[in-house]
């Protein structure tokens, strides 16, 4: 075992070093085959609110802006070649690029812009179980949509006024969901608004109208429930960025064994997520390559709900948290694919300090149980007994391991676990569980998208049956920071919000784990981003 | 004959109405919400309670039933609560793919069984008859998935002799027309795609097929070795008939009988042990796509492809009863 690790360590050194070398020039052509964990849902950009669908949508629909390869929150221009401010923070005026047109050749430009935010304001009711982030960005539809309107100033200019400042307009654009679809095809496909029944938009289930973007690559066709094919755009408006490859095959490999055993076989290029207990395998087959995705885009900690005794006891919250030997779990449980938390968010997120948290520390956690003058020290733990999640790769392991630091230092611990669909989030939702394990995988590298969407955000005005954690202050800085202004009054929030959550010890983070790719040793120019935004125009295959 | 048919078509109805409460119920009393499989980490309160009333999961049980079975009677089998694609055209462009499964092991299971069979038969308490049996017992006791898994990393990974996952070479990017890729590639002049779709065949064609070719060449030479016992093979043996004319017009023709009946019955089990195949070796087909529906909650799909399933088990018993009572002319129905 120490064999593979040390194995693993060289063979991702190699890699690193072999892509510092020079690169050779592009080779052009060939099929790429990427296997994803499951199929994409829709082919309507908005419709959509899952990671597959995004990562295959992302290549072919553009937003007005993106991010930078690699990066989770550095915004670049894309559609838009510039977007300015108002003093008001109300109204943002993009600047678009000309002569680009969508894959149906008509023209991208302001009027198309507006048509595509128009629909966003007006999504009918019965589609918005498909639009979670346009209802989580804007606040709602209609009059609860915080989009005021969206005009055109003149052929190339489009101005997006909202009703009141919100700091995360901008990051929140360069969703995938945000892409500008055209609006000739989203009529053809019933995406239009007319049609409220989403069987009936062909636009969304794979027939006319579908995923009309303006990206490096079109949309050819779905198979559902087991791959889709993207073809190259040879006329894509960036000439420096045309596709290399012909064209992507993106099939749905649901188990990660398979994908591990496709790679092998020669059948996959590239496995999008790969389980940590595959890397060494990976690692030590001279035909793959381990890919590193640099940061990390996920919190993995020990939920806690404050209604229960123990638990709406900051001391033994505290002392949890100095109980757990983190480096044990990352080391065992990540093969080290993830570095301990310092904060609810991790590293990359705007804003995100770090908060100096609680290290493994035995006598400091006996200590605060002591001082917290708790008697009855039994808990109900909970795991999931049956998935895997990227930032929690082995519920029942990691369970097992928490439980002997935590009864080392004094707690009795009473394990309990449900199925993760069968029952554990609707329950630990519902605050029926007293302390539990899970996670976030971030949407968009806010902070309001982890301390307040995903985790300690008051849902109707209270606190949430969740995790019962009340801090009027912290809701109050949150809410402060997402309708400042300027940038620096929203980083002053969010800094204070951290401060406050991090005195209060409501939930402990254990680790942000970065979950892997892997490929074919052939694929070149790939860039991984912790988020999941990865231009596959910049891949070739090194084949004959 | 015909009212035969007609008696047992109208039997059937009573156990697809009750198999449609079995599964309606089954499916409900499992655990787990469909709304936390559509709406995952981004579920609220309010949106679940707004799903459930948009898929009618709101409604009393038996209103769900009863809306379920009109639907069902007027030929709507429902659409995916995951991606809203409807059932009858999803399962119709993946049945083609299961189809062509089952056929792999069919031939696979009937054109290596039936002469391991006879061969052992022929043998019987030698070493071969030893090691047919072994193998046979083996075959049956084999895990469908276990077998898959191991063929994969032994024939796909480190041999690379063949195929592991799909159905044709994806980097083809091949255009179906039928779904049964083995007429689509001929018809459209690929004899290069139809090799490479026969070599995707092989390796799940044998482990969907293991389990009936042991029972197959079980069957075979014991019924094989009971017929060779019978007076009149020994009465044509000291004719001084040639031992494989013996064979073939005496032996085997009257050993054919209960081959066929279990060769019949395995089709039912085949469709069974499509869905843990297609999982292992990702094939585009029926059995792969149930088993994500149940791992997303998607109830309308589970439904629907089990009583889709029963019906298709009904009919193929049915052909097995009636191909019996035709081969075999002293068995008469009443």
């Amino acid at each position: 075992m120490k064999n593979l690790r040390i194995g693993a360590i060289l063979g991702a050194l190699l890699m690193v070093a072999g892509a510092c070398s020079s690169t050779p020039a592009a080779k052009e052509g060939g099929t790429l085959i990427v296997a994803l964990p499951g199929d994409i849902v829709r082919t309507d950009t908005a419709l959509t609110d899952d990671s597959n669908s995004s990562y295959v949508i992302q290549q072919v629909v553009e937003t007005l802006v993106g991010l930078e390869p690699g990066s989770t929150s550095k915004v670049v221009p894309v559609l838009a070649e510039s977007y300015e401010m108002s003093a008001d923070a109300l109204t943002y005026t993009f600047k678009l690029r000309s002569g680009v047109k969508f894959h149906d050749g008509t023209d991208f430009n302001a009027d198309a812009v507006v048509y595509n935010y128009n629909r966003f304001i007006n999504i009918p009711t019965e589609l918005q179980d498909y639009t979670y982030y346009i209802g989580a960005v804007f606040g709602g539809y209609g009059a609860n949509s915080n989009l005021e309107s969206a005009t055109a100033v003149d052929g190339t200019t489009v101005a997006i006024k909202l009703k009141k400042p919100s700091s995360n307009f901008i990051l929140t654009q360069t969703l995938p969901v945000f892409g500008i679809q055209s609006p000739t095809a989203l009529a053809l496909g019933k995406g239009d608004n007319t049609e409220s029944d989403v069987t009936k938009i062909t636009g969304a289930q794979g027939g006319a109208g579908s995923m009309v973007g303006t990206g490096p690559f079109v949309f050819d066709k779905w198979t559902v429930g087991d791959s889709v094919e993207i073809v190259k755009n040879a006329t894509y408006w960036d000439t420096a960025h045309i596709a290399h490859v012909d064209a992507i095959v993106f099939k749905a490999v649901a188990e990660e064994a398979q994908r591990l055993n496709g790679l092998a076989a020669g059948e996959i290029d590239l496995a999008q997520t790969i389980a940590p207990v595959d890397a060494a395998t990976i690692a030590a087959n001279p035909k793959l390559q381990l890919i590193d995705r640099g940061s990390s885009f996920n919190t993995f900690q020990i939920s806690m709900n404050q209604s229960y005794t123990p638990m709406n006891n900051q001391k033994i919250r505290e002392a949890i948290a100095y109980a757990i030997n983190y480096d044990y779990l990352i080391k065992t449980f990540y093969a080290g694919a993830a570095v301990k938390a310092t904060n609810w968010m991790p590293a990359g997120v705007l804003y995100a300090k770090d908060l100096s948290l609680p290290s493994y520390d035995v006598a400091k956690a006996k200590a605060l149980i002591a001082e917290s003058g708790e008697t009855d020290l039994t808990i109900d733990f909970w795991y999931p007994n049956d998935v895997t999640r990227p930032y929690m790769p082995d519920p029942k392991g990691i369970f097992e391991a928490i439980t002997a630091d935590l009864e080392a230092v004094g707690f009795t611990i009473v394990p309990n676990n449900a199925p993760w669909r069968g029952g554990y989030l609707d329950d630990e939702y519902a605050g029926k569980y007293e302390m539990w394990l899970l996670g976030w995988t971030g949407d968009w590298a806010g902070p309001d998208n982890f301390l307040k969407t995903a985790f300690f955000g008051y849902v109707n005005g209270a606190p949430s049956t969740e995790f019962a954690y009340k801090n009027d202050a912290v809701e109050a800085a949150m809410n402060a920071a997402l309708a400042a202004g300027t940038e620096a009054e929203a980083k002053t929030q969010w800094e204070l919000a951290q401060d406050l959550i991090r005195a209060d010890m409501p939930t402990v983070p254990v680790a942000n784990s970065k979950p892997q790719a892997a490929a074919s040793i052939d694929l070149k120019g790939f860039i991984g981003s912790a988020g999941l935004n990865e231009p596959l125009n910049l891949v070739w295959l090194d084949r004959p | 004959m015909g009212r035969y048919i007609v008696r047992r078509l109208i039997a059937a109805i009573p156990v697809l109405i009750g198999l449609s409460i079995l599964l309606f119920a089954y499916i409900r009393i499992l655990p787990g919400d469909p709304c936390v499989a559509i709406l995952g980490q981004h579920r609220t309160p309010a949106a679940c309670a707004a799903l459930r009333e948009h898929l009618g999961l709101d409604l009393p049980l038996w209103q769900q039933y009863i809306s379920y079975l009109l639907k069902t009677l007027s030929g709507d089998l429902g659409s995916s609560v995951v991606n809203s694609q409807p059932f009858l055209g999803e399962f119709l462009t993946r049945f083609p793919g299961t189809i062509e499964l089952t056929a792999g092991a069919l031939i696979f299971s009937i054109g290596v069984g039936i002469p391991l069979g006879r061969l052992a038969a022929r043998k019987v308490g030698g070493w071969v008859d030893g090691l047919i049996t072994g193998v046979s017992l083996f075959g049956v006791s084999i895990p469908v998935f276990v077998l898959g898994l191991a063929l994969v990393v032994i024939f796909g990974v480190i041999l690379g002799w063949l195929p592991t996952q799909g159905r044709i070479d994806a980097r083809a990017r091949f255009d179906a027309t039928s779904g049964i890729l083995l007429i689509d590639t001929l018809f459209a002049g690929r004899l290069d795609l139809f090799v490479d779709v026969v070599r995707h065949l092989v390796l799940p064609s044998i482990a969907l097929g293991s389990i009936p070719l042991a029972i197959i060449a079980r069957i075979t030479r014991a019924s094989v070795i009971e017929v060779a016992n019978e007076d009149y093979v020994r009465t044509a043996r000291s004719k001084g008939l040639k031992e494989k004319t013996v064979d073939n017009r005496h032996v085997m023709r009257n050993a054919w009988l209960p081959v066929t009946t279990v060769v019949g019955l395995q089709i039912g089990g085949l469709l069974g042990g499509a869905v843990l195949t297609e999982t292992v070796f990702v094939w585009n087909g029926v059995g792969r796509w149930v088993v994500d529906a149940i791992q997303n909650h998607d109830y309308p799909i589970v439904q629907s492809t089990i009583l889709v399933f029963a019906v298709i088990f009904l009919i193929v018993n049915l052909i097995v009863d009636v191909g019996y009572a035709l081969l075999n002319p002293k068995i008469r129905y009443q």
